[in-house]
């Protein structure tokens, strides 16, 4: 408990990259002549993870549960509306507009449609290069060597330069997107679903390429995604986010291998197991999930939990430590992490 | 050893295979238009058509023998009247002395006359008629001559001449019948010979006899007093009339024949000569001089025509260039900063879309006519005003545009890349809106072409003398040239729809080009 203890108070530590502290992200709701702000869509209710230098976090959670705005509310792309995001120990959210942009090449975003990402109008060359220029990542002289070099990292070849968006096919395009990011050596990247758009082979060949780029730029990164098996394959942490929050957090083993929430144990069981003779157990979920404009009371995953007890409708489960960082948020879990009962499908 | 014949752009150390995707011939997306656009038959008309125009409008102003607003002159052969004669009835005075027989005089001459007095007082003084012959009288004062009274007219044959009262005197005796028809005065002596109608007075000098005066009844006057008729012409004029002839020629000192006619009307009668006049040619039909004739001032009206196209593009371009600048400004920014600028913008367009356009312009049309603004000023400040009352609906569409670009991701990215609001502005957004803009541009094109047509017409826009195909044609507001001079305006609207066509064609292509969905 001291080690934990230090280390929590230790967030300036190099060793973490990133940390996010209860971070909120809620968008008016606006209506009548007057447009008055008649309530809040909570998208993002209070998220917060730390992230080693060199490692992949994944999150993960079904569509509509804030995974992309809390990528987009760490990046400052969209404000927040509560909380802090430390980069290296500094509030992104604090930082004046020209420092902030003078941090922008250390943490770049990788969209999940290739299509739109592109500027349809500008030559690859200068869709990669124009913020290299800008914020003169490398001197002039170097600076088509630099070019060639990031793209040929990416799998480009040198004269792609000149050709337009249109021109490639969404493998190559989501290359583009990565040679654009990583153009501007950075050290962490939010991928916001970068291969949710392409086709399995292609998402293959995606993958590999940003594990192999991390080895060798000693990237960060936080993989946000849907699709289990892509996270599987890249994360070394995960988290698992319903309607705003986090609910379970942990190593990728930890998760995978015992999943502690209920609606971890849902999810995992929805993986489709590519061998017949095994009985698949699968945990299906009832209704869908409710709007975050209106989410429920106590736990949100309540109205559509099996273990759903009296308790989860009123109170809000607080997070708990079931041992190597593995973090759970619900009431089938005692303070010591240990679960209270037997789980037992009623 | 390498071709370099068959191995274009190969980066050095590599192999090119033939399926090679280097072998694909790079088309950015200006291209790939231009291509599509060039695919499309009727974007090509209108291409055609506006070249066409251009030619026509630029160069042919340039090659026109003619100036715009050069007024033709023509040389027609025209009666006009040269001379008058009339029937003298009426008494005249030859006064001995100058103011010897004042009006009054005159008036109590007449009275004692037509009474058939010898005698008649004035200003209590006595003066007697003396009757001399027929229709000739003298009038004396205490057996003191004071002016003679006849109805002859005296024709003198040279300019300057003046019959004295003596003269007068001497000559009207020497005319009554049965007196001697010789007389002398001042050492010449004169003979009278008395033809049909008038009577000769000659200088004789010996045996040589010349013409002097010749007396008769009528006085015959030039109708431009820097003309003086000679006396030969004064007296074929009076030979004709005494012979109730219509017309005659006559010969003049210089061998030159030329024909009069003669017109009576009461005692009076009215000479005319066929005289070639200075005429501005008006309304004449296509010929060889002015291919499609010449207009109601006598310009040449495939020369208006040109240099009309000129100011019409002109104002067009000039007019879509301002229109743009504006909306591009304005709806820029609403669309990037949006909040209450946005709302503060739109709802300004909002008021210019509430504007009567064609009343407004009317009005100032009318308050440009009053304060006598010069027909050139008034072409500026035509283009202004159309460029300010039609920015809204290009800033509409670039704010709706880049409304929606500004929520696209390759815009969010540029954000996380840090760029400069300047660059993304200028180097992601307004790239991305131009095609629309251009598009939008080029059909607008057309509507101010036609709106600037309409507003010469009504007489607002382009003025006299410069020209503009919307003031040629307001010529047909007159039904007879209408229905007469077709040549006049049917040219004029030809081009009108012609310009309007081929850009509205050309904006259709480009429109279809630029839709990267249009793969034909």
């Amino acid at each position: 408990m001291n080690g934990s203890a230090a280390r929590a108070n230790a967030s300036n530590d190099t060793e973490y990259i990133l940390e996010v502290r209860n971070l909120k992200k809620y968008f008016d709701i606006r209506s009548g002549l007057l447009q008055r702000v008649t309530g809040y869509v909570k998208a993002v209710d209070g998220v917060s993870f730390k992230l080693k230098k060199g490692t992949t976090m994944g999150l993960v959670g079904e569509s509509g549960c804030g995974k992309t705005t809390v990528g987009r509310t760490i990046l400052r792309l969209s404000e927040k509306t509560e909380g802090d995001v430390l980069y290296k120990g500094s509030d992104i959210y604090a930082m004046s507009k020209s420092d902030l942009r003078r941090l922008r090449p250390k943490i770049q975003i990788i969209f999940q449609d290739p299509y739109s990402s592109l500027s349809p109008r500008l030559p690859v060359g200068e869709i990669i290069g124009e913020a290299v220029r800008q914020h003169k990542i490398v001197p002039k002289e170097e600076y088509e060597d630099y070019l060639d070099k990031i793209m040929a990292s990416c799998g480009l070849q040198p004269y792609h330069k000149d050709r337009y968006p249109h021109e490639f096919s969404g493998g190559q395009r989501q290359r583009i997107c990565i040679a654009r990011a990583l153009a501007l050596n950075p050290d962490f990247i939010v991928c916001d679903e970068p291969v949710s758009a392409l086709d399995v082979s292609i998402q293959a060949q995606i993958i590999n390429l940003l594990k192999d780029l991390q080895k060798q730029f000693n990237l960060t990164y936080l993989f946000i995604s849907h699709d289990l098996s892509v996270v599987e394959h890249i994360s070394d942490t995960i988290g698992v986010m319903y309607l705003g929050n986090i609910v379970e957090s942990g190593s990728k083993e930890d998760i995978f291998d015992n999943p502690l929430h209920p609606y971890t144990k849902a999810l995992f069981s929805a993986i489709p197991i590519p061998d017949p003779t095994v009985k698949m157990n699968r945990i299906v979920l009832q209704g869908s999930i409710p709007s975050p404009a209106n989410p429920p009371s106590g736990c949100k995953f309540h109205t559509r939990c099996s273990y759903c007890m009296e308790r989860c409708k009123s109170e809000a489960p607080a997070a708990v430590d079931s041992g190597n960082g593995h973090i759970v948020v619900c009431h089938l879990y005692g303070a010591d992490g240990k679960p209270i009962a037997e789980l037992q499908k009623p | 050893m390498k071709n370099d014949l068959f191995e274009p752009d190969v980066i050095a150390g590599d192999e090119i295979a033939l399926d090679s995707e280097q072998r694909i011939k790079v088309l950015s997306p200006s291209l790939l238009v231009a291509k599509r656009f060039f695919r499309n038959r009727l974007a090509i008309a209108g291409l055609v058509i506006i070249s066409a125009m251009f030619l026509f409008s630029f160069v042919g102003g340039w090659v026109s023998p003619y100036g715009e607003d050069q007024v033709f002159m023509g040389y027609d052969v025209m009666s006009k009247d040269y001379a008058g004669v009339t029937v003298n009835k009426e008494y005249r005075y030859v006064e001995k002395q100058e103011g010897a027989m004042p009006s009054l005089l005159r008036a109590n001459f007449i009275l004692a006359l037509n009474s058939g007095k010898t005698q008649f007082e004035s200003n209590g003084l006595v003066y007697d008629i003396v009757g001399e012959g027929e229709e000739f009288y003298t009038v004396k004062q205490n057996g003191r001559e004071l002016a003679l009274v006849s109805k002859k007219i005296f024709d003198a044959k040279s300019a300057g001449t003046v019959f004295t009262y003596e003269f007068r005197y001497l000559a009207e005796k020497a005319m009554q019948p049965g007196a001697d028809t010789q007389f002398e005065y001042r050492g010449k002596t004169f003979s009278v010979e008395a033809d049909e109608g008038s009577t000769s007075i000659y200088t004789v000098d010996g045996a040589q006899k010349s013409l002097y005066a010749i007396v008769s009844d009528f006085i015959v006057n030039p109708v431009s007093d820097d003309v003086f008729l000679s006396l030969e012409f004064k007296a074929a004029i009076q030979n004709a009339v005494n012979n109730k002839k219509d017309t005659f020629v006559f010969t003049d000192a210089k061998g030159r024949q030329q024909e009069y006619t003669i017109l009576r009307k009461d005692f009076q009668f009215f000479v005319k000569k066929q005289t070639s006049t200075r005429l501005i040619q008006i309304y004449e039909g296509p010929g060889k001089k002015h291919l499609l004739g010449t207009d109601a001032n006598g310009m040449d009206l495939m020369t208006r025509l040109m240099y009309g196209g000129r100011i019409s593009l002109i104002i067009g371009f000039i007019v879509i260039l301002l229109e743009n600048t504006i909306g591009v400004i304005l709806g820029g920014l609403s669309g990037y900063f949006g909040k209450w600028l946005d709302n503060l913008l739109m709802r300004l367009v909002d008021i210019f879309n509430c504007i009567p356009h064609l009343p407004l312009l009317i009005i100032i049309g009318a308050v440009m006519d009053s304060m006598h603004v010069n027909p050139k000023t008034r072409i500026y400040y035509l283009m202004f005003i159309l460029g300010f009352l039609y920015w809204p609906g290009t800033a509409r569409m670039v704010r709706g545009q880049i409304l929606s670009l500004r929520e696209r991701e390759f815009m969010t990215a540029t954000e996380a890349a840090g760029l400069t609001v300047s660059r993304r502005i200028f180097k992601h957004l307004v790239p991305n809106v131009i095609p629309q803009l251009i598009v939008l541009a080029t059909m607008g094109l057309g509507d101010i072409i036609l709106m600037e047509s309409t507003l010469s017409f009504l007489g607002l826009g382009v003025k006299f003398p410069y020209a503009s195909w919307g003031n040629i044609i307001s010529a047909v507001s007159n039904v007879y040239v209408m229905t007469n001079y077709w040549f006049v305006w049917i040219p004029a609207g030809m081009l009108i729809l012609l310009t309007v066509l081929g850009f509205n064609f050309i904006g259709d292509g480009l429109r279809d080009a630029f839709d990267p969905k249009m793969k034909r």
